[in-house]
């Protein structure tokens, strides 16, 4: 459904996104994700029609959002970052204006926005000027600014952004309802975000570029590759009796609180466990915990947007 | 089209969501009522004292210039400048219009309502005119009127589309209106200032050919139609407005 290759964008001379590529299958719930700055806001932009690209391509149901830009932006519904909107207007009235430029009149409209409305729990707050609205209210009133034509495809961005956690949870769950319908792309910076909002797929993006795509049972494997065994003892220990462990790869110690910590890697962790029970109980070693440390998403996101900014 | 439509009334109706437009009205009636009060004292006066035509000294009086000068920046420096400063430009700029129809829609939103404010000065005319109510025809030639309307619609359009294209260059509204009056102020100074100079001379004239209070006074307060003022008043407007669509492409491409 959205089709990305190798775009560019230049802000001067500074590149906000440099050579981003990827694909949004239609139906898929896909999270942007990437710290502050990434280069996330920019191509969704550039998606939206908002921006043009420096090179690079970009298309939305096979049009190309420079050639054929209204066509496009008739087929995506778009929110922006900090969600701008007319504070001196009625939700309703709003929402009335938003669906007459986006094309809908008479039955439709009043159909559209009653709807909308009702979707985005917004029919307490119907004849309430925008601008006394909370911000929780206000991303609600974008949303359903995004809902209005029905496009097929969403743009969120950061559509949890400055919501309390109940709110957020509601979005979340409105976003999952969503997906049924719709393609959505949204972005986060939040990582946490991405892992329970039910995305089919995740892009990490760091300086605009893709450090890492794919499903999030795919990303959490790629983080786990580098899981290790964290084995406490009490007193001190004969590294040298490590060796006779079969399989280990890798072994690190370090002191702690009148101990030792060891951080050994394995071909095969599970099978490690009671190997090590067994050489503990040979040694006479005081075993003061074992467990499996499998790095989550987030270490991943860190060791990723971390190791390239050093 | 309806989409067009459904933006020219958001515009439209956005002018009184603030003060400014009741501002606006108020002091423009009250400076033309005056006006009106003194055309009505004049024309009666017997002698040389008095003015020939109806409208001559309305849009002979600086008051008049001066407000002339500062409503249309007033109008338009919300246009765009408003939409920027708050990230609302984004929203429309993603519906699925044309920049073309965007900006078009601004500027008819914004003539309508310098037009409003025009409407309540048609209940002076009966009085200018010396309307006969028994015979249905004007005492005096409502010409001299028509011309000078015309003359205010166009240069109305100028100023509006100068103004409009000021504010989408700029974040801030009080920049926008100060850049526009100063840019209207080309216009109109020579008409407040009056220079002493050899009438016959090519500084005169070209000075002539830009200040609109001159193009007035002589012209169309007198019903004489000059295409030559009509051509810049629309080749300005046309320009502009021109000029605000590509001002608005650029932003893309930034």
């Amino acid at each position: 459904m959205i089709h990305v290759s190798r775009l560019t964008k230049f802000y001067g001379d500074y590149p906000a996104v440099q050579d981003v590529s990827f694909d949004v299958p239609a139906g898929q719930i896909v999270g942007f994700l990437g710290p502050n700055g990434a280069g996330k806001s920019t191509t969704m932009r550039i998606l939206a029609g908002y921006l043009t690209a420096t090179s690079g391509q970009a298309t939305i149901d096979g049009l190309d959002v420079l050639w054929d830009s209204v066509e496009v932006r008739r087929r995506i519904g778009y929110m922006p970052e900090s969600c701008p909107l007319y504070q001196e207007m009625r939700v309703h009235e709003y929402l009335r204006f938003r669906a007459g430029i986006k094309g809908l009149h008479g039955g439709k409209r009043r159909q559209r926005i009653d709807f909308v409305l009702k979707r985005c729990w917004l029919e307490d707050v119907r004849r309430q000027l925008i601008g006394t609205l909370s911000k929780g209210y206000r991303q609600r009133v974008g949303l359903a600014d995004a809902l209005l034509a029905s496009p097929p495809v969403l743009i969120l961005d950061e559509p949890t952004a400055g919501l309390d956690p109940a709110q957020i949870r509601a979005t979340r769950a409105l976003i999952h309802e969503l997906g049924r319908e719709h393609t959505i792309l949204l972005s986060t910076h939040i990582l946490s975000e991405v892992e329970k909002t039910p995305c089919d797929r995740v892009i990490i993006i760091h300086e605009g570029r893709v450090a890492a795509s794919g499903t999030l049972a795919d990303l959490q494997e790629k983080a786990s590759a580098n899981a290790c065994l964290i084995a406490d003892f009490d007193g001190s220990i004969d590294e040298e009796a490590l060796g006779g462990l079969p399989g280990l790869t890798d072994a690190a110690s370090a002191k702690i609180d009148g101990g030792v910590r060891l951080r050994l890697h394995a071909g095969d962790l599970g099978s490690l466990t009671p190997r090590l029970c067994g050489l503990a109980a040979a040694q006479g070693w005081k075993i003061r915990q074992i467990r499996p440390e499998r790095p989550t998403l987030e270490d991943l996101f860190v060791q990723i947007t971390g190791r390239e900014t050093a | 089209m309806r989409a067009t439509l459904s933006l020219i009334h958001r515009e439209f109706s956005a002018y009184f969501f603030s003060p400014i437009a009741y501002v606006v009205i108020a002091v423009f009636l009250a400076v033309t009522g005056y006006l009106f009060a003194l055309s009505v004292l004049q024309l009666t006066a017997p002698g040389p004292k008095g003015i020939s035509y109806p409208m001559q000294l309305i849009v002979n009086d600086v008051a008049f210039w001066l407000v002339f000068l500062f409503i249309p920046p007033l109008l338009t420096m919300r246009l765009f400048a408003e939409e920027r400063s708050s990230g609302t430009l984004e929203m429309l700029m993603t519906a699925p219009l044309r920049d073309w129809q965007i900006v078009f829609s601004k500027f008819v939103a914004c003539y309508a309502f310098f037009v409003l404010m025009w409407l309540p000065t048609l209940l002076y005319l009966p009085v200018l005119l010396d309307w006969q109510w028994g015979t249905w025809r004007c005492g005096i030639d409502p010409w001299t009127v028509g011309a000078t309307y015309l003359g205010l619609a166009l240069a109305g359009a100028m100023f509006l589309s100068l103004g409009m294209f000021v504010s989408s260059l700029v974040k801030s509204q009080i920049v926008a209106a100060l850049v526009a009056l100063f840019l209207s102020l080309l216009f109109i100074v020579a008409g407040i200032w009056r220079p002493e100079m050899d009438a016959s001379g090519t500084a005169y004239q070209v000075l002539f050919y830009v200040t609109v209070p001159l193009h007035f006074e002589r012209n169309f307060s007198h019903g004489v139609v000059d295409t030559r003022q009509l051509i810049l008043y629309s080749s300005v407007a046309f320009l502009c407005l021109f000029l605000t669509i590509r001002s608005l492409e650029s932003r893309r491409w930034r």
